[in-house]
């Protein structure tokens, strides 16, 4: 069962600097959503909070879920603990083979994290996400540090994961492209303290590709979108 | 086989030393010529008395070791974990370190009088703070990012100690067996020599009683070779342990 968020007024202030302000968001079972935004915007916090690593100030944030997998920027695996260990650290029980195989890891299982690549690190971080069968996926920046061609397989893999189980997801990303075509819903931030500038709805085919003339227009139209609505607002006093 | 080699050359040298000194830089009975203390060892190791000796120090470096190690690994993981907790416990801490061992060695005797408890009280008292506080520094070193991640996936607390405490901590148990190792030998024979009632500790006392110091040097340098075989005995043991903490 994919888990549906629901936001309510949230905001967040480290010290005297504001960083959310106000928030208000509903994200239905099963949907893509990326969060799109400046830097120090406040998207990895917003997604701490979601994922229960820190709290809001005001505001509430309801799930229906408790099984929530974070994929997050670093691999963060145990660096004593080889691949088999690192999944089965986090669901004991899981068929872990399956995994394995569908994100191509498999003949890995043995490895330690640091006789592994980058690349490979993060899509054993993947896999340990997607082994607690997750509700709610959360993604921070996940494929930032990957080369071009292992960041376009992994993402593949993850939407072929997502067609076959329909969890809700919720990613923060630099990359319109990986946004365009990951989501389908994509939320425009301004700079800090953010607030949520537009919703932007993803309407293209299931299967997508990064050279569809669909994506790249949306990908103009949200850049158009986003230099515009950045221009509109007024300079807080 | 070359870091043998080399093992085997310092021993050597230190013997080549220890010959010369004897006798053609300070002959005389303080230090005796190798060969009068190596004919005092073999006389002793003739004798069941000094096995049931060396059986006697061994077991109590062992429970003191075994007591510093449990004691000091747990007691440190807590203090590590509750920074209120380390800073009540810290005077405490500073001040067990700061006890002379003659004040607890008068202590002992006025409790226990000569027996087996107080060398191990006195190994253990002056070697738990380092073990605590090592351990404390090895849980404030800790990656805070792998503690995250386990809660973000709600790994249950105990798999949590398991596999990233233990893990994280196993460097630092490494570096606390080899201080202490050495640490307790030491402790244990001055305890015994000065309120033990069994021990090589007490051979020693009886052989400075007599004036025969190839006993006091022979009795030594059976310490120290059991020292050094207790030290590489559990070392490797260790290393088979904390295999499955080693990353690759």
């Amino acid at each position: 069962m994919a888990a549906s968020v629901d936001i309510k007024q949230i905001c967040k202030a480290y010290g005297r600097l504001q960083v959310i302000d106000g928030w208000n968001l509903s994200i239905n079972p099963g949907e893509r959503v990326a969060v799109l935004g400046p830097s120090g915007a406040g998207k990895t916090t917003f997604l701490r909070m979601v994922a229960g690593l820190e709290q809001a100030d005001t505001g509430r944030i309801q799930m229906s879920t408790n099984r929530t997998a974070f994929v997050f920027q670093e691999p963060r695996l145990i660096p004593w603990r080889n691949v088999k260990d690192n999944l089965r650290f986090v669901n004991p029980s899981a068929d872990i083979s399956a995994i394995l195989q569908q994100l191509r890891l498999e003949g890995f299982q043995d490895y330690m994290p640091s006789q592994l690549s980058g690349g490979m690190q993060q899509r054993v971080n993947l896999a340990r996400a997607l082994i607690i069968d997750p509700e709610l996926l959360i993604l921070d920046e996940a494929f930032t540090s990957l080369d071009l061609p292992f960041k376009l397989t992994l993402i593949r893999d993850l939407l072929d994961y997502w067609h076959q189980k329909h969890f809700t997801m919720l990613m923060v990303t630099h990359d319109l492209k990986e946004a365009l075509y990951l989501a389908d819903r994509i939320l425009v931030l301004s700079n800090a303290p953010a607030r949520i500038l537009h919703d932007f709805p993803v309407r293209l085919d299931e299967h997508r590709s990064f050279s569809d003339p669909e994506l790249l227009r949306h990908e103009s139209q949200l850049l158009d979108l986003m230099y515009d609505q950045m221009n509109k607002i007024p300079p807080r006093s | 086989m070359r870091s043998t080699l080399r093992f085997l050359t310092g021993i050597g040298l230190f013997l080549l030393l220890w010959e010369i000194w004897a006798r053609w830089v300070m002959p005389g009975i303080i230090l005796p010529e190798l060969g009068t203390v190596g004919r005092e060892l073999m006389n002793l190791l003739g004798e069941m008395t000094i096995y049931h000796a060396a059986l006697q120090t061994l077991w109590k470096v062992l429970l003191a070791l075994g007591l510093v190690l449990i004691l000091g690994i747990i007691l440190g993981l807590l203090l590590g974990l509750s920074t209120a907790f380390y800073q009540m416990m810290r005077p405490i801490i500073m001040i067990i370190q700061a006890v002379p061992v003659v004040s607890w060695l008068s202590l002992v005797i006025f409790a226990w009088g000569i027996g087996w408890r107080g060398p191990i009280f006195i190994a253990f008292l002056s070697l738990l703070p380092m073990a605590l506080l090592t351990t404390v520094s090895g849980v404030s070193n800790l990656d805070r990012k792998l503690l995250e991640m386990a809660r973000v996936y709600q790994v249950p607390r105990r798999r949590v100690i398991k596999d990233i405490y233990l893990g994280s901590l196993i460097p630092f148990i490494v570096a606390i067996v080899d201080v202490s190792i050495g640490q307790t030998w030491k402790v244990i024979l001055v305890a015994e020599y000065l309120c033990g009632s069994s021990g090589l500790g007490v051979e020693i006392l009886s052989a400075r009683y007599y004036v025969n110091i190839p006993k006091v040097y022979a009795l030594t340098l059976l310490a120290v070779i059991l020292g050094l075989i207790t030290e590489r005995l559990i070392k490797l043991w260790l290393g088979r342990v904390s295999h499955r903490w080693q990353p690759a």
